[in-house]
């Protein structure tokens, strides 16, 4: 007998959008400050800025397409047993368009391939599994080849 | 904050310091009740003269100091005990001066002691589905500050290799640091990789120890050694906007701060002190990783963005060059007990500026500054003068 497919969870709620119909992609979601312009990844859920103080906060999709800022390339296994991913992994900086940098591991492990100043678009993927027999989704960032339409 | 003259004054009375290492069959509050007798020796004083503890560890749970002190003898005296990552032992420190300034109390003890846990730093200053995503690797966030150094300022490898070298150099000339080993330029560039682009021999290795301080008003003094007097000891956490990956900082591309965490104490030091980067004789910045201490240097003031790397191929940053830094060979050498480090930093200072400091004694230093950071972010700067 099969067994059941594994139930796919994210690593925390929240993170990126569920796509309705298979056109669309996952975005993330953050906020934005209606008053002073901040913008911020996860999502704030009490509403409140904490550059300007105001209770004046509003989800919004973030672009799924980056810069990749810094990054650096994990050779051995973290220490205190909270990550259950593969080794090595990269993370690193991404900066989007909108105007805030953000933390994201990365699918490129090999530190050659990676260079600061490429593109790279989110996807969710496998993270690990989890004791109870599921699947840990998360965002990473895919470096791509810039579009030579727009170096141009 | 008050100038320090407008503060009761503050000595040094006396430090104490372990041998740092890997000691499997010893327990925190041992290297803390070592190094507590250490610095009472120091400073010609009791145990019974205390008036009151400020303990630094970063892994040894409730009541960590009430154990090393345990040890030593309990009288009632309060114990606080301080958590603050990397900065815990100078925060412990600050704390012990400002009660002392503040004429509260007149022999305050301030000790760091810590037995680190094994292999990489388990870091929990994050979040918990940060800590999911692998992004408590501590090499990792300082490598990609590295990275983003490397882009600014054309700071190389090898640059950051010198570092190591510098340090584990001054390190063979203390016996209380975890090695005494030098090591070439061509051994750290072909190091284990740990997280891109730093190596093994780019990263501090870690290490189980403690130290104390002794600090007292000037009328409780008894030890006959050089008066070493607190010039200025400052606390700055995360300031908005500042991306310090391991520290737990968010970059603010919208609002970026001003000052970052290090400037502003560096900045409310000078301030306070009433000095300036010209004035020290003797440095210790905060070399966890190799990169960090050029960059800590820059921003501390000691040279423009970019200019450490060639102060350090000239040797400016040598025991016998232009500001000595890491004079006891740093991080890299003495190892990291996490609570023990920024004590550990300070003690140096006040070794040097007593003229105790032997073979690696920087000649007639007089005024010193040590810098630590720590997750939080925190970053601490005791300024100390005779």
């Amino acid at each position: 007998m099969e067994p059941a497919e594994k139930k796919v969870i994210p690593v925390k709620e929240g993170l990126w959008t569920t796509p309705s119909s298979p056109n669309e992609q996952p975005q993330l979601i953050g906020s934005r400050c209606i008053q002073c312009g901040e913008l911020y990844f996860p999502r704030k859920m009490d509403g409140r800025c904490v550059y300007c103080q105001q209770e004046n906060l509003e989800d919004i999709k973030l672009s799924r397409r980056g810069r990749i800022h810094s990054f650096s390339v994990v050779m051995q296994q973290p220490g205190g047993g909270y990550y259950r991913g593969p080794v090595p992994y990269a993370y690193g900086c991404v900066d989007l368009p909108e105007g805030i940098r953000i933390v994201s591991l990365l699918t490129e492990s090999v530190p050659e391939k990676l260079e600061v100043g490429m593109d790279a678009e989110m996807i969710v993927e496998k993270l690990c599994d989890d004791d109870e027999g599921n699947v840990v989704a998360t965002f990473k960032f895919r470096p791509v080849k810039s579009d030579p339409r727009k170096e141009a | 904050m008050k100038p320090i003259s407008e503060m009761r004054e503050v000595i040094v009375a006396g430090m104490g310091i372990t041998k740092w290492g890997v000691y499997p069959d010893m327990e925190w509050y041992e290297h803390g009740a070592k190094a507590i007798l250490n610095a009472l020796k120091d400073a010609s004083m009791e145990w019974r003269d205390i008036q009151a503890a400020f303990c630094g560890s970063v892994y040894q749970g409730t009541g960590s100091g009430h154990q090393a002190i345990r040890e030593v003898g309990l009288t009632g005296i309060p114990i606080v005990n301080v958590e603050n990552a990397c900065s815990s032992g100078s925060s412990a420190f600050k704390l012990a001066y400002e009660s002392v300034a503040a004429d509260i109390y007149d022999i305050v003890l301030a000790v760091g002691m810590e037995k680190m846990p094994r292999g990489p730093i388990p870091s929990t200053a994050f979040r918990p589905w940060e800590l999911k995503l692998g992004f408590n690797v501590q090499p990792a966030n300082y490598a990609n500050q590295t990275i983003e150094y490397m882009e600014k300022t054309g700071a190389t490898i090898e640059d950051f290799a010198r570092v190591t070298v510098k340090n584990r150099k001054n390190g063979a000339l203390n016996p209380n640091g975890r090695f005494q080993e030098p090591v070439t330029l061509e051994e750290v560039l072909n190091s284990r990789m740990v997280a891109y682009p730093l190596r093994l021999l780019n990263c501090c290795p870690l290490a189980d120890g403690a130290a104390a301080a002794i600090l007292c008003s000037k009328d409780k003094l008894k030890s006959r050694g050089k008066v070493i007097k607190v010039a200025a000891s400052v606390l700055t956490s995360g300031v908005y906007g500042e991306g310090t990956l391991g520290g737990g900082g968010i970059t603010s591309v919208k609002h970026p701060p001003a000052l970052g965490t290090t400037e502003l104490s560096a900045k409310q030091a000078w301030e306070i002190s009433g000095y300036g980067p010209e004035d020290m004789d003797v440095v210790q910045a905060y070399d966890t990783m190799s990169p960090g201490e050029l960059w800590d240097l820059e921003k501390l003031g000691f040279c423009k963005t970019g200019e450490a790397k060639h102060l350090l191929r000239e040797g400016a940053f040598d025991i016998n060059g232009r500001f000595p830094v890491n004079t006891d060979g740093g991080l890299m050498s003495r190892g990291h007990p996490l609570g023990a480090t920024a004590l550990g930093q300070i003690y140096e200072i006040f070794l040097q500026l007593r003229g105790e400091a032997g073979q690696r004694q920087v000649e007639g230093a007089k005024i010193g500054l040590s810098h630590s950071m720590g997750a939080g972010p925190n970053s601490s700067v005791t300024i100390l003068k005779r």
